[in-house]
């Protein structure tokens, strides 16, 4: 029989990340812990707002064995990471997008479609889709992060409008072609990030929804040979960082999420600057 | 002038000038779907064997000289599918040659001048002029405008997306293409080279929706380019901006079998979405789709059973039969200075010389 984590989040990190209907998704793993005692579960939920980082940092020297940080925004992770490396504590970030199962993760997932046209690269272009009222600033962050889960990396990346009804990003892929990354704040559609790579001979098109239910992301890579629709993943971004959390705990692996959400922060950095 | 009528049971007689591949494979074709009120009588082209052998199809005459079609009695509507730099001309000596209608491939004219003296000429002699800008005929596209309501005020963000292969993949679904132009390999190092390919990609590519841009924006004489990359192999991305719309051009033509042309208009509340077929082939027309309640609710027009190219010409028969009012010449003008505003601008971003404008473009490595 395998291990069972007990769980505590704070009413913020609770709905940020769906705490409640995703952790019982996985009730031979996680449950929540007894009331009164929140201070002594395994594992703590962070939501994802300004000072998480610190929040957490807190989280491990308490002794949680596992942190979920709901929805992060940039911030350094230095520290937190060396704690949690000292501590043996693993730290899965729960993000919007960029979570999702059909990104990273299964095989085959965007990421490895993506990465294998990179090279014949012509344009990347996406839009990132969001209510009216959204601070752009965070659908941004939200938004780089997808695109740098499949890409790896965006250089020369630039802000050239960000307002009210939205944003308007462009820079460059590895190759040189150029990226555009685009916000619109509607409530005309359904919220979630369209990528579309395009080659020599075809490309790649990948629609990921919010995770607010595991209506599952769609990949489809297109080429001489015509077009393959990666299988489809009924599973939410938040769904999909707590399986893994699960998979490191009972392994006693630690996570690399704070390293790969080092290049997002950074980056943002230098938004920030400009 | 000689204004003659043709009887009532009788096809209108259509003559073209330029028997390229646009003419063989998008218009012949379209003709061919309109038999009963239209006729091609006569093609014109420069290379006589391309003129004899593309009328031949049709049984029309052939000639190489634009005055022997505009001569000619039994052409009532003239069709000028001729290179971009003789469009002015052409159109004005079909208006002034009393023919009863005049369709103008895209751009009508390569500058303001040239249009305002189309336009007087067209005032002066009576006859109508269409400029063929298909998706503005588009079935999918009209029945948006019917429903749009509102929306065109309410638009904060507007897209254009052309995704196509090379032409030749459609044209040879279209027919049987007589003498290809060659196409050479462009030397992108060369700023000049991409200076003309990103003129070529407002004006030959983008100038199909940019009409359709334009009714979104009703501030189109205040407009700012913020980037401009050149796609490769042939391509653009384009961002603009009004003071109160948000505007994005994308194209790409690689080797993809698969087309994706895609108009995009996005207020607060709801938004449209138009996907067209692609140009060529006679495959229906767009489908226009309204969204709202956070994309819960959706209303779908389309498709039906024609295109723009055959919907302008099914407008050209009406105009010649005069049981049509002729479209607006101040909004051909205006179609045409945006276009020509937006080309300009984005040729100036690429060639502005600072360094990202210039490695953005792909100049340097």
């Amino acid at each position: 029989m395998s291990a069972h984590y007990t769980v505590s989040a704070t009413p913020d990190a609770r709905e940020a990340g769906a705490v409640t209907q995703t952790v019982a998704s996985l009730p031979a793993t996680f449950g929540p812990a007894p009331a009164g005692h929140p201070g002594t579960a395994d594992v703590l939920v962070i939501a994802g707002g300004p000072g998480w980082t610190a929040e957490a940092c807190s989280a491990v020297s308490a002794g949680a064995r596992g942190i979920v940080v709901a929805n992060p925004v940039p911030e350094d992770t230095t520290e937190l990471a060396a704690a949690a490396d000292a501590a043996g504590t693993a730290v899965v970030l729960d993000l919007r997008w960029a979570s999702n199962p059909a990104l990273v993760g299964e095989t085959p997932d965007a990421r490895e479609a993506v990465r294998s046209a990179l090279g014949t690269a012509s344009l990347l272009d996406s839009v990132a889709t969001a209510g009216p009222g959204t601070d752009p600033r965070r659908l941004l962050g939200e938004h780089l992060a997808a695109l740098l889960a499949v890409t790896g990396a965006l250089d020369g990346v630039g802000v050239l409008r960000s307002d009210a009804t939205g944003y308007t990003v462009s820079g460059r892929l590895a190759n040189g072609a150029p990226f555009t990354a685009q916000g619109v704040l509607t409530a005309a559609r359904r919220s979630g990030v369209d990528i579309r790579l395009y080659t020599a001979d075809g490309g790649v098109a990948i629609q990921v929804p919010d995770p607010d239910a595991a209506w599952p992301a769609e990949v489809r890579v297109t080429g001489t040979h015509g077009e393959l629709f990666l299988p489809t993943l009924y599973e939410s971004a938040h769904r999909s960082a707590w399986r893994r959390l699960k998979d490191h705990l009972s392994a006693g692996t630690r996570p690399d999420d704070l390293a790969g959400f080092a290049r997002l922060t950074d980056l943002y950095a230098t938004l920030a600057a400009t | 002038m000689s204004h003659h009528t043709a009887p009532a049971d009788r096809p209108l007689g259509v003559g073209i000038l330029g028997a390229g591949p646009v003419t063989q494979a998008i218009h012949l074709p379209a003709l061919a779907r309109l038999r009963d009120i239209l006729e091609v009588r006569h093609i014109m082209d420069v290379d006589p064997a391309v003129a004899s052998s593309v009328a031949a199809r049709v049984g029309a005459t052939s000639s190489t000289s634009m005055d022997a079609l505009l001569g000619d009695h039994d052409v009532d509507i003239v069709a000028i599918c001729s290179p971009h730099q003789f469009h002015a001309d052409q159109v004005i000596a079909a208006c002034r040659a009393g023919k009863k209608a005049v369709l103008c491939e895209k751009p009508f004219a390569m500058n303001a001048g040239e249009a305002t003296r189309i336009s007087a000429v067209s005032t002066e002699t009576g006859v109508p002029i269409v400029v063929g800008a298909m998706h503005t005929f588009d079935p999918g596209w009209l029945a948006a405008e019917q429903n749009w309501g509102d929306l065109p005020e309410q638009v904060h963000t507007i897209r254009s997306s052309i995704v196509l292969p090379p032409n030749a993949r459609f044209e040879d679904f279209a027919t049987e293409i007589v003498t290809r132009p060659a196409t050479g390999r462009p030397d992108y190092s060369d700023i000049d080279v991409i200076k003309a390919a990103l003129q070529g990609g407002i004006m030959g590519l983008a100038i199909h929706d940019l009409p359709l841009v334009r009714r979104f924006t009703p501030d189109f004489a205040d407009i700012e380019v913020l980037q401009v990359s050149h796609i490769r192999p042939f391509g653009y991305s384009v961002s603009l901006r009004t003071p109160t719309r948000v505007i994005e051009l994308r194209a790409v033509m690689n080797g993809t079998w698969k087309p994706e042309w895609t108009f995009e208009a996005i207020a607060d509340d709801s938004a449209l979405r138009i996907d067209f077929t692609p140009s060529y082939v006679q495959a229906g027309s767009a489908v226009a789709t309204f969204t709202c309640g956070n994309g819960s609710e959706t209303t779908i027009f389309g498709p039906y059973g024609h295109n723009g190219y055959e919907g302008e010409w099914r407008e050209l028969a009406e105009l010649a039969r005069g049981t049509r009012q002729a479209p607006s010449a101040q909004t051909l003008i205006d179609d045409l200075t945006f276009a020509l505003a937006i080309a300009d601008a984005t040729v100036a971003s690429a060639a502005a010389g600072h360094p990202d404008a210039a490695e953005k473009a792909g100049v340097s490595a």
